[in-house]
C-alpha cells in the first residue's frame, strides 16, 4: 500500500465521510418521518478495496464522484430496539458524528502535515 | 459532489420542521382550557403535524417537511358546569382534547430534535471550514 | 506524487550537492573523523527513510489501522529531519557559493 498517493487516499477519505455526514443529517432530520428507514454508508475498507466484492445490495443506492469512485449508502439492518421506538437512534448518530469529526481533523491534520513538508522542500533558501 | 453543503441543507429542513413541531405544541398548551363562546359548542381542537420525506437521489440527500398540519379527532372531555356560558341544555361543557403532559412529551422531544440538527449543522459547518483551512499559508 | 517530489528532493542533496561541497571541504578537513561527505550522506538519507515511514503510517492511519500517537510521532519526526536536511542543503549552497568567489 505505500506506493499508493498519501494525498489521493486522503482526497477519498475526506468524500467517504462527507457523504457519511450527509447520512446522519438524513437519519437525523427524518427521525420523526413515517416510513423512513435509517441510512448509513458501507465501511471505508470495504470502499477502497482491490476486490470487487461489492455486490448490489437491496436497497442500496450509489453516490459518486465522475472519476469513478462510489460509495454505496445502504438502509440499516438494525435489529436492536431503540428507546424510544423510532427508527433513527439519536445516540448512534451522535456517535457516528463524532467519529466523523476526529476521522476528518485526522485527515485534514495528515493532509496539512505533508504538505507543508513538500512546500518546504520546493522553497528556495 | 458537495456532501457537506447537502447536509447542511437537509439539517436547515430538520430545523424548520421541529420548528413548525414547537409552534403547534405551543398553540395546543396556549388553548388547552380554551372552550367554546356558544352553548354547546366545540372547544379548541387539538392540532398535530405530520412530517413527509423528500429523497433527493442525485443528491443523497432526504430533507424532511411539514406535510400537514392534521387535527386530532379524538373525543372532547366533558365536565359538568351547567353555569358555564359553554354548557350545553344537561349542563355539560366540552372541553379541549388537550393533555398537557402529552404535550409537554411532545415539547422535550421536538427540542431535543431540534438541537441534534443543529448540531449537525454546526460540524458540517465546522468541516468546510476545516478544508478550506488546508490552503491557508501556515 | 507530491511525496516522491520531496524524496527526489531531499536525494539531490546526497548526490549533486554534496559531491561538489563535499569534494571541496574534505580536503581542507581531513583532521576530522567522520568526513563531512559522510556525515551530509547519513542526514539526507535518514531523512529518506524518515519520510517513506510517515506516508506509510499516515496511510494505514487514514484507513484506520494506526495508533494516532504513532502517527503524530512518526509525521513529526519527518518533519524535523526535513527541516534539518534542508537546513544543511541550503548551507552548502551558500558555502560552495563563497568558495566559488574566494580569489585564487
Amino acid at each position: 500500500m505505500d506506493a499508493v498517493n498519501l494525498f489521493k487516499l486522503a482526497s477519498t477519505q475526506a468524500k467517504w465521510l462527507s457523504l457519511r455526514q450527509t447520512t446522519v443529517a438524513n437519519n437525523i432530520a427524518n427521525a420523526n418521518s413515517p416510513n423512513y428507514r435509517s441510512v448509513d454508508v458501507e465501511p471505508f475498507e470495504a470502499a477502497v478495496s482491490n476486490e470487487s466484492v461489492r455486490l448490489a445490495a437491496t436497497n442500496a443506492t450509489h453516490f459518486g464522484a465522475k472519476d469513478g469512485d462510489f460509495f454505496q449508502v445502504v438502509e440499516e439492518q438494525s435489529s436492536k430496539l431503540t428507546t424510544s421506538g423510532k427508527p433513527v437512534s439519536m445516540e448512534d448518530e451522535l456517535v457516528k458524528s463524532s467519529e466523523i469529526r476526529h476521522a476528518f481533523e485526522l485527515n485534514t491534520a495528515i493532509v496539512s502535515a505533508f504538505h507543508q513538508m513538500v512546500l518546504m522542500t520546493a522553497k528556495g533558501s | 459532489m458537495d456532501y457537506l453543503g447537502s447536509a447542511i441543507k437537509v439539517a436547515a429542513s430538520g430545523l424548520d420542521a421541529e420548528n413548525a413541531r414547537l409552534r403547534v405544541v405551543s398553540e395546543n398548551i396556549a388553548n388547552a382550557q380554551s372552550t367554546s363562546k356558544i352553548p354547546g359548542g366545540d372547544p379548541y381542537q387539538r392540532k398535530m403535524v405530520s412530517f413527509a420525506s423528500e429523497l433527493d437521489r442525485s443528491s443523497g440527500t432526504t430533507e424532511v417537511k411539514v406535510d400537514s398540519i392534521v387535527r386530532d379527532t379524538s373525543n372532547f372531555e366533558l365536565r359538568y358546569d351547567p353555569s358555564h356560558p359553554a354548557a350545553d341544555e344537561s349542563g355539560f361543557v366540552k372541553l379541549p382534547n388537550v393533555n398537557l403532559l402529552v404535550e409537554m412529551a411532545d415539547m422535550r422531544d421536538a427540542n431535543r430534535s431540534y438541537e441534534a440538527n443543529l448540531q449537525v449543522l454546526k460540524q458540517a459547518r465546522d468541516l468546510i471550514s476545516m478544508t478550506i483551512d488546508l490552503m491557508r499559508a501556515r | 506524487m507530491a511525496m516522491n517530489l520531496t524524496i527526489g528532493a531531499v536525494s539531490s542533496i546526497k548526490s549533486s550537492g554534496a559531491s561538489q561541497a563535499a569534494g571541496a571541504a574534505s580536503t581542507a578537513g581531513q583532521a576530522t573523523g567522520m568526513s563531512f561527505a559522510d556525515a551530509l550522506q547519513n542526514a539526507a538519507s535518514s531523512t529518506v527513510g524518515e519520510l517513506r515511514n510517515a506516508e506509510q503510517v499516515s496511510a494505514q492511519a487514514l484507513q484506520g489501522k494506526a495508533d494516532i500517537r504513532d502517527v503524530t510521532d512518526a509525521v513529526m519526526n519527518a518533519q524535523q529531519n526535513l527541516q534539518a536536511a534542508i537546513a544543511i542543503r541550503d548551507k552548502i549552497v551558500t558555502a560552495f557559493l563563497e568558495i566559488s568567489r574566494m580569489q585564487i
